[in-house]
């Protein structure tokens, strides 16, 4: 049976609408989890709006249109389903996330192509276009994923393959030469060398966030009661006169998007029309495209008029970003003494968009959750989600080999998690053969009679 | 052409895959004749007299269990049984068994003699009588010609074979014997590639001039596991083996003189085994070790000679008498034989096709070290199938595959004829990639009914695995339905057994797995009716299969996420010339290495990942019109 494989179909960034696309038998049954119906049987072709929830908590991370196309009248010519979120790719990250653990596999470049293929959902002549398009795929992403490929990443991760290929080896060697004269294995110093390899996959996973970051940076939206000076702020951050700066609330009526980078990650700046109750219809609909931008953004900063007490407004904004990632910006530091001190012990920044007071601390604050250090030390970073996966994969084998050397269970029931997590570096560094393997028990133990 | 006498299979060679060769081939009813230099020496241990060890146990259970001979003839004729990697998973345990040299000799003759159909012959076979590309007889030294439809060569060491001692080098096919030197030319006349191999052996020394005092004894296993599925019992008395280490003075010596060995003056150029190293490479090699381990192994009840496993060593004859004095409990002994090194020319093996026929010439076969293996246990595996398709080849019946998740002897075959050799191959179980399936107490299970399909095993047999089987899926079955609830009866004795809480519910499989219960324990905790019936190895082949399962299922999934295109089959006539857009290097590479399935297109050197996406999809579209 072949496995289900998951993958954003809509090109990575930015977007209105991202859709997530699942093909496998076990498509409809990874849905059914996500929108928490065991029962879930949607009419095929159709699209149907459904909640999308977290697995362990009662989050609803999403309401999405899903478009069931049942094997074999899909693409191909396997259950298919389509899942139409909202663009943010935090969001779409997420979801994918749930289906890989759902034990659905990262498609490759032109699988879900090579699977219409192979069900004949596609004729021979067509085949020659989806090479080309596994070759654009690879000319798309040539210069750096090909520089990954056989370079950095390979690098990266080759002293961590040599570091599990030397347990492996000693395993192994116990196994194989039991009659020769092998100094015994210390079960110990195996799961301290595994640890270490562990903790460093971790790391080098970890950068995958900031890669990211690098390649689709921050969606930030600027909200906070009328007049407060969102505008001013806006302008300030970005250097330049682009908002309309009024003494009358609720001057913006629409939001306005400007891109921006803090060392060198782009930030997409929303300013977004003041939040009040509005009788006016137009400022009303800016209003609820402000709540909208509020969920969809990576980071809401709620600015508050630091020369004023807070207001019955402020609290109820202050109340909508409870949940989600935020900062409270005090602005108008410069007017007089701070009148709010500090908001639900969070913590608050002091800004004045007028002196530019506090900005560079502001725009530190902004990328500092989202960017560890990596991405100040310029260090190696995984920006391809398959990379990623490969990474975590091998991670949970290696931890799940360590536990099992605790329970004293023999060695080729450890080394199968080993050798797999050794195959997964390998679709990174290359593979490593049984000659290899075995070149290195010769070259480290004197073996045989 | 008239030749002396017509077969239809000739064996060339009595060695380990020879006698499979012949036995196999005899058996399913085709005239076999099977040719040796010395029929005095059929079935002869050329190095040490021992047969199984991890990963090579394996594969004698399967010869075995498809219906060859080497189990039960080492069976009759072992003198030390023991089941290596007892303390660890079933999976990699194996049986390993001294020989008595002499006695497997004529045991091994013995049953060739009493094979219908099979012929003994004495000569040395110099040429090989081919018409259009097809084998159709062979020329031996004394003048005499036989014709027949299948050649099977199992040369052994003895092609263009040349010994090694100091610096005194001669042809010989093995200690005492002559080389084939004329079979040797004419392989390369028919335009086989061949390479050259070394290996060595050690001294034999005289047991009476040994102060046995000195060494550790190691003794024979109480309850002996036999290779054969068909032994009831061993009956041969056992016997104890000794354990010695070497030590500095020695290893100095050995440095100091090093520029005696062959192997460092630059004479031998053949590449030797790394996992079988003389004693010169070891000290060399691994300078910093303080001591290497030594094995001193009867060769027989009826004579005094010793083995001493260990000590390979093509130094000249008196160094190695007087190196052996620097041991304890060395310090009278005297060499009977010394120790050698031998050079030999082996065939490339991707010369064949899985069924060990070549493609050069049809119905010419060759099988065991002429194809650069090492080991009387791979080289009988490889005279089996070789056997079998030979005879298959004149019975027009398809010729017979074993595939690498189904046998050891399938992934040696497979890794010789795919990736040819650079050492003498042995195998190892990290070889397999379904080391879990792949037990040595299951290869009944697994080879049996291919066993019967081939018409290698006899009605009696076959209804006796039957009954085996059924007893180990009833067995199964028993092992994961019972439980033990905290109000049963049995609870709280098991638990008392174990001195611990057992948790409310536990199954005997569970419980089985627990630290401190053994299989007799189990054994007496099954229904009556089953206790009668069932064996204690029956016991042992259940708990094993349950044991293993879940991994194995896992295994099956995780595999078939990392390698799920591999199976795609490259199709026989495929032109890798319509792959548009690859470079001609690419298809250069493709054409020269003409895989078979994905699985081994991913695995050539030099193809760039874009050459490999193109030839997936045209794969894929390729099994859709197929």
């Amino acid at each position: 049976m072949e496995n289900t494989i998951v993958a954003l179909a809509t090109p990575t960034g930015r977007s209105g609408i991202g859709v997530i696309r699942l093909s496998g038998a076990n498509s409809l049954e990874i849905v059914r989890t996500l929108v928490r119906d065991k029962n879930f049987s949607p009419t095929p072709r159709t699209a149907l709006l459904q909640k999308i929830y977290d697995l362990e908590t009662p989050d609803v991370l999403d309401e999405a249109i899903i478009t069931y196309f049942q094997a074999p009248r899909s693409f191909t010519g396997e259950d298919l389903i389509e899942i139409s979120c909202h663009g943010s790719p935090v969001i779409l990250r997420q979801i994918i996330d749930l289906c890989l653990r759902l034990n659905a596999r990262m498609a490759e470049a032109g699988e879900f192509s090579l699977r219409a293929l192979a069900n004949g959902r596609m004729n021979l002549s067509q085949a020659e276009a989806i090479r080309d398009l596994i070759d654009a795929q690879t000319v798309a992403v040539a210069r750096q994923s090909i520089r990954q490929m056989r370079g950095e990443l390979s690098n990266q991760l080759q002293p961590l393959k040599d570091a599990l290929l030397n347990v492996i080896v000693i395993l192994e060697s116990s196994l194989e030469f039991v009659e020769d004269d092998l100094p015994d294995f210390q079960a110990e110093k195996i799961k301290s060398d595994l640890q270490v390899i562990v903790e460093t996959l971790d790391k080098t996973a970890s950068t995958f966030q900031a890669g990211k970051l690098l390649r689709e940076g921050l969606r930030v939206a600027l909200v906070g009661r009328p007049n407060v000076g969102k505008s001013s702020l806006f302008n300030a951050l970005l250097g330049a006169e682009r908002a309309i700066v009024t003494e009358i609330a609720g001057t913006t009526r629409d939001q306005i998007h400007e891109k921006f980078t803090i060392n060198n990650i782009p930030i997409s700046l929303i300013d977004t029309a003041g939040l009040r109750e509005t009788s006016d219809v137009i400022e009303g609909i800016g209003i609820e495209r402000s709540k909208r931008a509020m969920v969809d953004a990576d980071l809401v900063i709620v600015l508050i008029d630091g020369s004023e007490n807070l207001t019955d407004e402020d609290k109820k904004i202050i109340a909508q970003v409870d949940g989600l990632s935020h900062l409270f910006a005090i602005n108008k530091s410069d007017l007089s003494r701070d009148k709010v001190k500090d908001i639900n012990n969070s913590k608050t920044l002091r800004v004045s968009a007028k002196t530019g007071f506090g900005l560079s601390e502001l725009k530190k604050a902004i990328v500092q959750p989202f960017a560890s250090q990596e991405i100040e030390n310029k260090g190696f970073l995984i920006t391809d989600s398959r990379h990623f996966d490969l990474l975590l994969r091998a991670k949970l084998e290696i931890e799940s080999s360590s536990s099992l050397i605790d329970n004293k269970i023999s060695e080729e029931i450890i080394l199968i998690g080993l050798h797999n997590a050794l195959r997964y570096l390998g679709e990174v560094t290359g593979e490593t053969t049984t000659e290899e393997m075995l070149a290195r028990i010769f070259s480290t133990f004197c073996i045989g009679k | 052409m008239i030749f002396d006498e017509d077969f239809d299979v000739i064996i060339i060679g009595a060695g380990h895959a020879g006698c499979e060769a012949a036995s196999a081939a005899a058996r399913l009813g085709v005239d076999t004749a099977l040719v040796t230099i010395n029929l005095d020496l059929i079935g002869q241990m050329s190095c040490n007299p021992a047969i199984g060890g991890v990963a090579k146990g394996h594969i004698v259970r399967e010869i075995d269990a498809l219906g060859g001979i080497m189990g039960r003839v080492i069976d009759r004729t072992g003198i030390q049984f023991r089941l290596l990697n007892r303390s660890r998973g079933p999976a990699v345990q194996s049986p390993r068994a001294q020989a008595d040299r002499a006695l497997y000799r004529t045991e091994m003759r013995r049953v060739l003699e009493f094979t219908p159909n099979l012929h003994l012959r004495q000569g040395v076979i110099t040429d090989l009588i081919v018409k259009d590309n097809k084998i159709i007889g062979v020329n031996l030294q004394d003048t005499r010609k036989f014709g027949a439809k299948s050649v099977v060569i199992a040369a052994g060491t003895f092609l263009n074979g040349m010994i090694h001692t100091g610096k005194n080098t001669f042809s010989a096919g093995r200690a005492g014997e002559p080389a084939s030197i004329e079979l040797a030319e004419s392989l390369k006349k028919l335009g086989f590639p061949v390479g050259r191999l070394k290996t060595g052996t050690p001294p034999r020394l005289d047991g009476r001039t040994i102060d046995w005092g000195a060494f550790e004894p190691q003794t024979a296993d109480e309850k002996p596991v036999a290779f054969s599925f068909a032994t009831e019992k061993i009956e041969q008395p056992q016997v104890q083996c000794f354990i010695g280490y070497t030590n500095n003075d020695l290893h100095n010596k050995i440095r100091d003189n090093i520029d005696q060995s062959p192997l460092y003056s630059g004479k031998i150029k053949g590449i030797g085994p790394r996992y079988c190293p003389s004693i010169e490479d070891k000290v060399v090699k691994f300078a910093d070790k303080a001591r290497h381990q030594l094995f001193l192994e009867p060769e027989g009840h009826n004579t005094n000679e010793i083995y001493l496993n260990g000590f390979s060593t093509s130094l000249p004859a008196e160094l190695q008498q007087n190196l052996l004095k620097m041991i304890d409990g060395f310090e009278d002994v005297r060499i009977i034989r010394p120790g050698y090194a031998i050079e030999y020319d082996f065939v490339d093996p991707r010369e064949l096709s899985f069924s060990m026929e070549s493609f050069r010439i049809k119905g010419l076969f060759l099988a065991g070290q002429i194809n650069g293996t090492t080991g009387y246990e791979e080289a009988a595996c490889q005279g089996l199938i070789a056997g079998i398709n030979a005879a298959f080849n004149v019975l027009n019946r398809p010729a017979f595959r074993l595939g690498r998740d189904e046998a050891y002897i399938g992934v040696l075959i497979d890794d010789l004829i795919r990736n040819g050799v650079d050492e003498p191959y042995r195998i190892f179980t990290s070889r397999a990639e379904a080391r879990l399936t792949l037990r040595h107490d299951n290869a009944d299970q697994r080879l049996f009914p291919k066993g019967k399909e081939i018409g290698l095993l006899v009605d009696s047999e076959w209804e006796k695995f039957n009954r085996k089987r059924d007893r180990i899926t009833q067995l199964r079955d028993v092992l994961t339905n019972t439980r033990f609830k905290r109000s049963d009866i049995e609870y709280s004795s098991l638990s008392q057994l174990l001195g611990r809480d057992l948790g409310d519910t536990i199954t005997l499989f569970q419980f089985a797995q627990r630290e401190g219960v053994n299989s007799q324990i189990i054994h007496r905790l099954l229904p009556d009716n089953l206790q009668a019936t069932v064996k204690l190895a029956d016991l042992d082949t259940a708990l094993a299969d349950l044991l293993y399962r879940g991994y194995i299922e896992t295994q099956k999934v995780s595999n078939e996420r990392i390698y799920h295109n591999d199976n795609l089959k490259v199709p026989d006539e495929f032109d890798f010339r319509v792959l548009s857009g690859v470079s001609y290097e690419m298809i250069e590479r493709l054409e020269r290495a003409k895989p078979k399935t994905f699985a081994q297109v991913r695995k050539i050197p030099g193809l760039t990942p874009a050459a490999i996406s193109t030839i997936l999809v045209y794969l894929t579209a390729a099994k859709v019109s197929a």
